[in-house]
Parts: C-alpha cells; structure tokens; sequence
C-alpha cells in the first residue's frame, strides 16, 4: 500500500509556445473536459494539437520499477490521446507555428525480445488502477490497441515512465508501417514488462528481510468523479441568479421557434467502430481457510515466537487467517503459521508469500523410527507409570488394607465367592462371644522369577520411605553358595523389584542408612561389605570392602547404621557402618581414602565353665582351637545409649559391651546352648531385650540380670528370627524353620498368640515388621516375602510398658 | 533396549490384562497383541479422545499437560499413557 506521490507538471513552465486551453495543477479540470476531449478525440480533424514534444520533454523509460514520481500531466493525457488519433492520418505533428514537433520515440523496440500475448498488455497493467478508469471510457479505437497499451504501459508503468514524445511518435511510426509492427511493439511492450518484473522480483526478494519504512502521508486530494448538482436550493444564495437564468433560459426557448436568430442544422458523427475485446485469464483460485485459535495455541505461539515483536493483540486477529491443516500436524502448522504472520512484516505481498513458503521451511518432522520410539526414554518411563497402575488395579484391595484403609468393592465386578465367605466370616464371629481371634491374613508376596530358589536372608525398610523394602538373597549354609541378589521393592509394584543388584557372593545382611537414605549397606558371605546407592540406576556398589586389608574374612553375619551422638577419638560424629562376622571381630567402617574399619572389639572365646561339667568337655578343653575368636552372629545396639551393644555368639554367648572399651566385655550372659541368630533391645522398655538361637528358645533378658527373665520355646526347631513389634511392648514375632510366631505376652506367655505355618518344603527364614501398619513380613527359602496383615489384634498400647514390666516384675517375684 | 521389552512382556502378562497397544504418531501400530482391526479402531478413537483431554486440560491452563488418561467402564479400563510421537493404550479386566 505504497502512497503515490503524485506531482503535477507544470506544464505552462516548460512549454509557453503552446497555447493551452487547458489550466494546469488542478487535476479536477481534466475530468471536467475528459469527455469534451474524447470527442476531440474522434474529430481527429479538428484535432488541435496539443502536443508539444520537444526534446526536452523526452526521457527515456526507465525500465526500473522504483516507486518515484511519474508525470500525470493531464494535459499530456490529452495531448497524447489526440496523438493516438493523428499517426492514423499523419506522422508529423506541427503545432500553430508550423514547428515540426513530432514526438521521437523513447523507446526502441527489441526484436529479439520475446513475444508475449497481447493480454498481458492489460493484464500487466498494475499500476495507478484509478486513471484506467476514466482511460477506458476514452479508448474507444481499438485498432491500436497495442499503442494504447502501449500508453497505458508508459503512462501507468510504475516508475518513472513518462512519455518522451518523440518516442510515442517513433513507436507509432514504426507501427503505422507494417502490422509486425504491433507485433514489435508487443514485443517492446512485453521487453518492458519483461524488464519491469525482473525489477519487481528483485525488489521482492530484497525486500523480504528488510525493515521498511513506510511513510503515510496524506496525499492530494484527487477527485475522481465530480458530478455538479444540477438543483439549487432555494434559500441559497445562488438561488436569485440561478432563477434568473432559468427565467432566461424558458424566455429564450420560447423564443426559439420562429425566431431567425436560431437556425437548425443538422450534423453527421462519425461512430466509431466498436471492437469487442475478450481476455482470457486462469481462473483466480479460491481456497478456504479456517482454524480454531485456543487458548493454548495462543500460548504456546507466543512462547516460541517470543523474540522482540510480538503483540498478542493482533495474535487473535491473525489467528484467523492461517490454514486448515490435517489434524495430526494441526497444533503445530497453525502454531508456524501464526508466527509467520506475527513476525512478518507488514506488506501483504511478503507475509502471503511467506504463508506459502511457510510449508517448506516447516522442519521435516521426520517420523521416528519405531524403534527409536520404544527405545526412548519417555517410553521407559511411560511403562513403568503403566505398569505401577495395572498393579494397583489388580492389588487393590490388599495395598488398601495394607494402609488400614476400607476396601472398596467393585460395583461392577461379579459377585462370585464372595458373599459365601462372607457369611461364614459372619457366622464365625457370631459363634464366637468373646472378642474375634487375632489372626493373620496374607495379603500378597513380593516375588518374581528372579527370585524364586534363593534364601531371603534379610530385610530391612528404608528410613525414609517406609513403603521400600530392601532385600537380600543369599544362602546360610557354606555349600550351595550362588551369586547373591539385593532386590529393592515398593509397595508399587509387588511383582518386580525396582532395583535389582547382583553380588559375587551371598548376601547376608542388609541395611539402610538414616542419614542418607538412599545408602544400602550389604554384607556378604565372604566378608565383603559394599554400600549401594538405591538411588541410581547402576548396578554397581558405590564403595566395596574387597580392598581394604582389614576386611572381614568370614560371613559378614550383620551391618548396621549406627549414629553415634558423641564423638569417638575425635572422630567426626555422624552415621557409622557397624558389622559383626563370623571372624569374631565387630568393626567399624569409615571412609577415608577408600573404605576401612577399625575393630570395635575381638570377640574372645570365653570358657563355658558353668557348663562344662561333664567328662566330655574336658576333653574338648585341651582341643586346639581352630581360632580364638568367636565367631559373631549378631548385635544391637541399645536404643539410647548408642555406646552399648550387645554381641551375640556362635557360642551361645551375649557379650554387653561398649564402644570405648575394646577389650574387654563389660557384661556376658550366657544361657543359650547353641548359636545365637538374633538379639535385639525392647524399643519399648529400655532395660529387655530379646535373644533367639538354633538351640529351639527364644529368651527374653533385662539388662542386669544375668539369667534370662522368661523363655519361650514352642516347637523343637531353630529359631532364626525375632523382633519386636514396633507398635505393641508386649508383643514379638518369631520365625523357626517350620512356621512364624507372634507372641503377645500380656495374653499368654506360654504359647505364641498366633501361629502361622510355613508352605510344605519351604523355610521360613527372616521377619520384619511394617513400622506404620499392622503388617508382617516373612522371608523363606524360596525367594517368597509374604505379607501378611495382623487382624484382630486388641493389645492396647498406653499400658504395655506397664504390663511388659509387671510381667517381668512376677515373673521374677514367682522365681524367687 | 532388553528392559523395555521385558517390561512390556510383563505387563502383557498381567492379571486381567487384555491387550497392549503401541502406535505412533500417525497412527500405526507399533506393537499390539490384539488383531489388526481391533487395533486400528483403539488406537483411532482414543487418539482423538486424547487429543480433545489435552485441549482441555491446556486451555484451562496453557501450562498444564496431558499425562495419563483412564476411561473405566463397566467391562474394562482403558489406559492410555499419550506422548509427542507415540500412545501407549493397555486394556485391562481389572475385576478378573
């Protein structure tokens, strides 16, 4: 929308020698007598010669489409279309004085330049719309078409093109000669527009990535139609005379006949002859567009457009116009089309190119290979979210009664076997009168194929996240020994663990860090100790003990995170590693260049003299010891006094010890006859622990009594577990080889409170219990961690301690 | 990777799991364990459906997105896990 800068010639200025009778600067004359002069043009005859070409006047066409000024004489309109007319008759064109001032052409056809149809001659017209207008009324000779193309070419030619006038007359020479002449014409014409659209499709490329400036500025008024009113109003002041000269003019009319004044006289016109001209041209394609502006596509444009000239407001009306792609490319295309046309300039012509260009600068979005797909991360991830929730579909109900949360039936699921159940549910309760039994309900197992065929042999939560479990698999026996596994499980996901690490050797202890959560020490079955980050996807340990020269030897039986509140010989306070093997020494390990220990204690055979009466066992006594150490089982450290610990040994022994004291026992308890497997403080009362070993007991001691306050023996076979219920004083679970045991002590200390028996051919081997909820779980030998869920369990809380106590309190009383 | 397949295979394998469907941008099936006309209409209609909840949730806020999509019926539940170049769709009988 470029604004013409149109300026009027002078015309009087330059040529005084020709009589003009027509004013200049005001082109609202020129319509005033553009049909007088039409008429002129047909009386060729009388044709007064306007023309005044003189040589000054002639410059050549500049070919170049830059967008100066170019004369509009009007004057010259008429000039030049009286000489239309006249090379039909003449070549030379004198003027009043005789002076030859015939117009030299300004421009000399090519005729090698290509020949181009005739209806490009109007159709290329694309300059200066509005004087076409009243040109069209004009040109009514069509014989010269081509010249008034050729007119219409120099006149309304953007640019600079002004007609020389000694170039028209030469074109028109040369025209008048010959009919190839028009074709030369044509090919001059066609050489114009050739040239003048090789100009202009530079201009476009150039323009492209310019900034340009675009100046509006108020132009000239440019009266195109003026149409005089042909009634006065009569309360104007033209009125009187207006009415006089109407009076005038019926005097004058009835004067008319007869009077000699006025004499009728008839003339001839010549008509001209009509042409009727047809122009082809393709057909203008029509394509609809549309799209749907959201409110998201809005934003996502305006993220990524986002540098310098943005304006949301013309966002929305831009929106509008872009294209209606196939849906799959949609978002993307309309978001690329509204930034083309937000960031494009604003010329018309360049953004619409743009639009077109537009797909072909579109990155290919080449379509992924299928296997790029299921490779890619976003797809790992997205199974395992999938996964997770098939899971939780299908486990449902028993991760909502892990959480103690009421299960939710299933409106739509078939009501199979479960009213059965429930009634006879119901119907025990009703038989019973007293309180229903505590019993346990197996809610699921964490197992997969990995799994099945090892040994759990131990477990531990994680002290940040109570819902994962660490696991270890390793054998107890020195045969069959296999490659350990650690598996991590979550309550997510109780068919395949989320972590998985394999070891060199069995593993044989496990536990998490509290200070950095993400920290899983293994001790292994031949005295490697190594630290896990769960964390991260490696499968490797973050730090081993296979280097370190005071590693253990023998099975690393147990490792624990201690953190010990004062500090040991200067030694910084924070977590330690603890572990306690069957090379009898307990250590410390730390990490200073590379992991190390120091020994906590050496735990030194000590004699059984209480028990060794018997003939036998003096001969045992000169035996050569194999080494003089015991080989240690088990520890724990006291819940608030982090510097006493309790040592359990092969030999049956406890040994109470304390940190700063590494060489000998401050206390030993002995009262197990065989191997102690586990031994671990009452979190409750602070003074009770409990110890349990093969030899088919569990003991339950107090700290400074140096026999057992109670034993607890149930079935003829080796104990490997035992712990505490984090919720209830009274309450502990035990596991033997054949079955799983939970004692509640305030109901019966003579037999366990609920029994549960082992699957045929299994073992069970390792227990833990949920801290937050009332579930157990128990480890066996073939890769199974079952869940199980304590139901009915009345023991109370606020009084436990109370009633552990009084229990241990009569007990005692009655043994004395 | 080794992973990705069997994790696939193991989901597959679920209980009440009844098939598994990967298709990519365009439409075409990746990977599915049910026939092709089956999979080809799943995978049609849930991509339109998803295109419309991503439309939904974005409008509401242009910084939100899509990440999973679970249509329960009576008979089944479908799951569709959407992305930018891919749509995972499993069909599972969850009261089996």
């Amino acid at each position: 929308m470029n604004i013409y800068n149109i300026s009027i010639p002078r015309y009087s200025r330059r040529h005084n020698t020709i009589k003009m009778s027509i004013p200049t600067a005001k082109l609202k004359k020129p319509t005033l007598k553009v049909t007088p002069s039409s008429r002129a043009m047909n009386i060729s005859t009388s044709g007064i010669l306007r023309l005044n070409r003189s040589a000054t006047y002639a410059r050549s066409i500049n070919a170049s489409v830059s967008r100066k000024s170019f004369c509009l004489a009007a004057d010259s309109k008429i000039l030049e279309k009286s000489s239309v007319q006249t090379p039909k008759h003449t070549i030379q064109v004198l003027d009043e004085n005789g002076k030859d001032v015939t117009p030299r052409p300004v421009y000399q056809p090519d005729p090698a330049a290509v020949q181009s149809k005739h209806s490009k001659i109007f159709a290329s017209d694309t300059s200066g719309g509005t004087m076409s207008d009243f040109y069209s009324t004009t040109y009514q000779t069509t014989t010269n078409a081509s010249f008034a193309g050729a007119f219409t070419r120099s006149l309304f030619g953007s640019g600079s093109v002004s007609i020389g006038s000694q170039s028209i007359m030469e074109s028109m020479s040369e025209e008048i000669e010959d009919p190839s002449s028009k074709r030369d014409n044509s090919i001059s014409l066609s050489d114009v527009q050739v040239k003048r659209e090789e100009v202009k499709e530079l201009i476009q490329e150039e323009m492209l990535d310019d900034m340009v400036d675009l100046y509006l500025v108020e132009s000239d008024t440019l009266c195109l139609l003026d149409m005089p009113a042909i009634s006065v109003s009569v309360d104007s002041m033209e009125a009187e005379s207006v009415k006089e000269r109407n009076s005038r003019y019926t005097e004058l009319c009835k004067n008319r006949t007869g009077n000699d004044k006025y004499m009728g006289r008839s003339m001839q016109t010549f008509n001209g002859a009509s042409k009727t001209k047809e122009v082809q041209s393709e057909a203008i394609t029509m394509a609809d567009a549309a799209t749907i502006a959201n409110n998201w596509d809005m934003y996502d444009s305006f993220c990524s457009a986002g540098q310098g000239e943005v304006d949301l407001s013309t966002d929305t009306d831009k929106a509008s116009i872009a294209e209606m792609i196939h849906q799959n490319h949609g978002p993307t295309r309309t978001m690329e089309r509204t930034m083309s046309v937000i960031s494009s300039s604003t010329i018309v012509s360049s953004s619409s190119s743009r639009m077109e260009m537009e797909p072909f600068v579109v990155p290919s979005e080449s379509k992924p290979d299928p296997e790029l797909i299921l490779q890619s991360e976003e797809f790992q991830q997205h199974l395992f979210v999938m996964e997770r929730i098939i899971l939780e579909n299908i486990y449902q109900p028993k991760l909502a009664a892990y959480r103690q949360l009421p299960t939710l039936e299933d409106p739509d699921s078939m009501p199979k076997a479960v009213p059965m159940v429930v009634s006879r549910r119901e119907e025990s309760s009703l038989d019973e009168e007293g309180p229903p039994t505590p019993a346990l309900e197996r809610l699921w197992s964490f197992s997969c194929e990995l799994t099945t065929g090892r040994n759990v042999s131990s477990m531990a939560w994680n002290k940040r996240n109570p819902d994962l479990l660490a696991v270890g698999y390793g054998q107890f026996a020195f045969k069959d020994q296999k490659p350990g596994l650690v598996c991590c499980w979550s309550l997510k996901n109780p068919s395949w663990p989320e972590r998985i690490f394999t070891c060199q050797s069995g593993v044989t202890a496990l536990d998490f860090s509290a200070s950095s959560a993400s920290m899983l020490a293994v001790g292994m079955h031949d005295g490697t100790i190594a630290t896990y980050n769960v964390q991260s996807r490696e499968k490797t340990p973050v730090i081993d003990s296979s280097d370190c020269v005071h590693k253990h030897t023998s099975p690393v039986w147990q490792v624990r995170w201690i953190n010990h509140e004062r500090a040991l010989s200067g030694e910084d306070k924070g977590e330690a590693l603890i572990s306690v093997s069957a090379d009898g020494r307990i250590s410390k390990w730390f990490l200073r260049k590379g992991l190390d220990c120091i020994d906590l204690m050496k735990l030194k055979r000590t004699r059984n003299d209480r028990f060794k009466r018997q003939v036998g066992e003096k001969e045992r006594k000169s035996e050569a010891l194999i080494s003089r150490q015991a080989p240690g089982l088990c520890f724990d450290f006291h819940p608030t006094d982090s510097n006493i610990y309790l040592a359990g040994t092969e030999e049956g022994h406890i040994h109470k010890c304390s940190c700063s004291y590494n060489e000998q026992f401050l206390e030993t308890y002995q009262a197990h006859k065989g191997p102690l497997y586990r031994i671990t403080w009452s979190p409750f009362c602070s003074d009770v622990f409990l110890s349990c070993s093969s030899d088919w007991t569990i003991q339950l001691w107090r700290q400074d009594l140096f026999t057992p306050v109670l034993g607890f023996m149930s079935t003829q076979r080796a104990v490997y577990d035992v712990m505490w219920s984090p919720k209830w004083a009274t309450v502990f679970g035990a596991v033997n080889e054949g079955r799983m045991e939970i004692w509640d002590l305030g109901a019966s200390i003579l037999d366990p409170t609920i029994v549960n028996p082992a699957s045929p051919g299994v073992k069970l081997t390792s227990l833990l219990f949920a801290t937050e909820t009332d579930c157990v779980l128990v480890g066996d030998s073939d890769g199974q961690v079952s869940v199980y869920q304590l139901k009915n369990f009345t023991a109370g809380e606020g009084t436990q301690v109370g009633t552990l106590e009084d229990i241990i309190g009569s007990t005692l009383a009655s043994q004395l | 990777q080794a992973e990705v397949e069997e994790t696939l295979k193991r989901i597959q394998t679920h209980k009440g799991v009844i098939g598994t469907i990967v298709v990519n941008a365009e439409g075409i099936p990746i990977r599915t364990t049910l026939d092709n006309s089956t999979t080809v209409q799943y995978a049609g209609l849930l991509h339109q459906l998803t295109m419309k909840a991503r439309s939904t949730v974005r409008d509401i806020d242009p910084q939100n997105d899509l990440t999973f999509l679970r249509i329960r019926s009576k008979k089944h539940e479908i799951m569709v896990a959407p992305d930018k170049e891919y749509m995972l769709i499993v069909i599972q009988n969850p009261s089996e």
